[in-house]
């Protein structure tokens, strides 16, 4: 059902998973990056990327052509690629003058997005004549920190999220190493950094976390007024808002075309399903189902003891009943793809990764189905 | 007066939930820094509606959150003169010691008794549901405090004067 | 030399007033219900005993999209008014009836009158608080705070 993997009491800022899922590259919300190698069930440390200045904000693993890209605080981004089985970093220039907050591979691996708090995006792409990386910038019309990004499968649109309150679909194409892109969905007009779209969903609340769905016709997002949405431009670019009664959610990923795993500071994973058909989004069950202790029997000992050292009485345990003890992050697909899940990994603040098995998740809790 | 008790600790509780909900923020007004919105109010959209809680015209609590921090400010019951000066030297003495209380801000916003900060270091540390019950813990015994410290005062105040009139 | 004049005016300025990407709220185009539910309506319908309906109809109108601070004060007055009509039995029932846009709503009346705590409204306010908060969860007080149109 679950795997609870513990990196220590610091929180889990970021993650990645190398392509053959037997890495890890995470940061504990300091400057290093950490690299870790799967040996029997157990995540081993094996080295430490010791290059940004301050705090870690991003970080990706580019699965075939096995690159890390890293940012962080220090407005800087690093490249680092393997040679003689040691991490070499490669400095990215960005031309940023605030944090750098998000980075993600595009998913040709031939070039990168980093969200900023200069309120724009840096799209970088590797240039072999002078042999580095080269920054272009997205800047209209965000107003505020770029908070995340995440890709079209077809390697040039990328959705943005802002806390402005908007999600933002660009164009990411840079001509210099790539033909011309073919209209989908979105639009047909795609020179770089032009708006293909732009949505709120009416209240505040900034946007968190953004997902292109596999086939790259919706994308869905969470704010921090405790929505969900989902834009597909299939339909017109309909909008469909679900508002819950829960805490926001900080991350959000497809697990199929039709249905994605939102997590956040509820500490529980849930799935929603989009039903393109009727136009309807809903909450379908939480992933974390708690087992309830048996309560009820506190010893005569026990309470007393209770009494004299925390000078209460009864159930006061400091545990929440969720697997996660505090906000989650982070959610990524771990194995699998997009379109076909198997597996989703989930990371918080209490310093946790935890891995959930979808199938067998569906298999165990009666209202979960994953459509 | 002690029925509204219970609701108005509830309240606040569930409003401090769900205003707690805070990330690691860098500033994008000043380079390389990363500072407490709540406070530098550098940009508008950073921040969230304030929100007050009142149990009468003199109890209240007021929750300030943004993107990276909430301020939390409490306004204690003080009913006569001599509450008054308890609770100012009370909070005084604490709010000189704020450090010890990590929280605890050195200075109350202006109408209330004393100031709480809770930055996004706060919640990465502390299990966020143990900060809320101990900022309601916290608003429970400061009533009992101030009451028997009233108390002790007078008492305190009638051998004295008893002592006092003896002579005469 | 200069001389230290103890000015701390200029650290007042906002200079970053003349960026251009600063952010701006969005113009409210839509000018739903600018004008607030009808005065005379609600009291109509509290006179009749029918404060449910009253309820409802001082939440869908809200004028929440609202510039002006006059249409909202007087709005917020008249939902106070009915909020304090409902005897505290009856309140768990009325919530229960309500959609979770008007719940949402709601929430907003609830913690603008704590703004201005008046003789007793606190304590009603408080048992509305604690009902609306079992239909509407921690979500509704969320969606208080982010929520940029305010009553």
């Amino acid at each position: 059902m679950s795997e609870k993997h513990n990196f220590g009491i610091k929180p889990v800022t970021c993650h990645a998973v190398s392509g053959d899922k037997n890495g890890m590259a995470l940061s504990l919300n300091d400057h290093e990056v950490k690299i870790y190698k799967k040996s029997g069930g157990k995540w081993q440390e094996t080295e430490t990327l010791d290059e940004h200045g301050q705090r870690v904000s991003g970080i990706d693993w580019a699965p075939k052509s096995n690159r890390i890209v890293t940012c962080g605080a220090d407005r800087n981004a690093y490249v680092w690629t393997l040679q003689d089985g040691k991490w070499k970093p490669h400095l990215v220039i960005l031309r940023i003058n605030r944090a750098a907050t998000c980075v993600q591979w595009s998913p040709q691996e031939n070039k990168f997005a980093v969200g900023s708090s200069a309120r724009l995006i840096s799209v970088s792409y590797y240039e072999d004549e002078h042999n580095w990386w080269v920054s272009k910038h997205i800047k209209k019309p965000i107003r505020s920190t770029v908070t995340c990004l995440d890709w079209h499968p077809n390697n040039v649109l990328i959705a943005a999220g802002s806390t402005d309150f908007k999600a933002r679909v660009f164009s990411g194409y840079i001509k210099e190493i790539e033909s011309k892109p073919s209209s989908n969905s979105w639009g047909t007009k795609m020179t770089f950094a032009t708006l293909m779209a732009e949505f709120s969903n009416g209240g505040g609340g900034w946007v968190h976390s953004v997902s292109f769905s596999p086939s790259g016709e919706k994308i869905a997002w969470v704010g921090h007024d405790s929505s969900v949405s989902v834009a597909d431009s299939a339909q017109g670019n309909r909008l469909v808002v679900v508002k819950d009664s829960f805490l926001p959610f900080m991350g959000i990923t497809w697990v199929t075309e039709n249905s994605m795993v939102a997590a956040g500071y509820d500490c529980n994973p849930m799935l929603f399903t989009y039903n393109s058909g009727q136009g309807s989004l809903a909450l379908v069950s939480k992933l974390d189902i708690p087992q309830e202790k048996a309560a009820g029997t506190i010893s005569a000992m026990n309470r007393f003891k209770d009494l004299d050292k925390k000078a209460s009485s009864g159930d006061t345990s400091a545990e929440l009943k969720t697997q996660h003890q505090n906000t989650i992050t982070q959610v990524s697909v771990f194995e699998g793809s997009k379109d076909k899940c198997k597996r989703i990994a989930t990371a918080g603040v209490d310093g946790n990764i935890i891995l959930w098995d979808l199938g067998s998740l569906e298999r165990s809790i009666q209202a979960l189905k994953i459509s | 007066m002690a029925a509204t008790l219970k609701p108005y600790l509830n309240c606040v509780k569930e409003t401090l939930t769900a205003a707690m909900c805070v990330q690691n923020f860098d500033s994008q007004v000043v380079e390389r820094h990363n500072k407490p919105e709540v406070e530098v109010k550098s940009s508008k959209e950073l921040l969230l509606t304030p929100v007050v809680i009142s149990r009468n015209e003199k109890e209240k609590v007021l929750i300030e959150s943004s993107v990276n921090s909430i301020r939390i400010s409490i306004a204690v019951k003080q009913a006569d003169e001599i509450e008054k000066i308890l609770c100012h030297k009370f909070m005084r003495f604490m709010m000189q010691r704020a450090e010890n209380f990590v929280v605890l801000r050195r200075k109350p916003v202006e109408g209330y008794d004393i100031s709480f900060l809770v930055t996004n270091v706060h919640a990465e540390q502390m299990f966020k549901h143990k900060l809320v019950d101990f900022i309601i813990h916290f608003m429970e015994e400061i009533d009992k405090e101030i009451n028997e410290m009233k108390l002790a005062v007078n008492s305190r105040a009638r051998i004295s004067a008893e002592e006092f009139l003896k002579n005469f | 030399m200069a001389k230290n004049t103890g000015a701390s005016k200029f650290r007042r300025v906002d200079v970053d007033q003349f960026d251009d990407d600063k952010f701006v709220d969005d113009a409210d185009t839509e000018a739903e219900s600018a004008e607030g539910a009808n005065d005379a309506e609600v009291n109509n319908l509290l006179a009749q005993g029918k404060s449910q309906d009253a309820l409802k109809l001082v939440l869908t109108s809200a004028p929440v999209g609202s510039k002006s601070q006059a249409v909202k004060d007087r709005a917020f007055n008249t939902a106070l008014r009915v909020l304090t009509s409902f005897k505290s039995a009856d309140i768990d029932k009325s919530v229960k009836a309500l959609d979770p846009r008007s719940i949402d709503t709601l929430m907003k009346y609830i913690y603008r009158g704590f703004e201005t705590p008046s003789d007793n409204s606190s304590a009603l306010l408080l048992t509305w608080h604690e009902k609306t908060f079992v239909a509407g969860g921690l979500g509704s007080i969320v969606r208080v705070l982010t929520d940029r149109k305010r009553v």
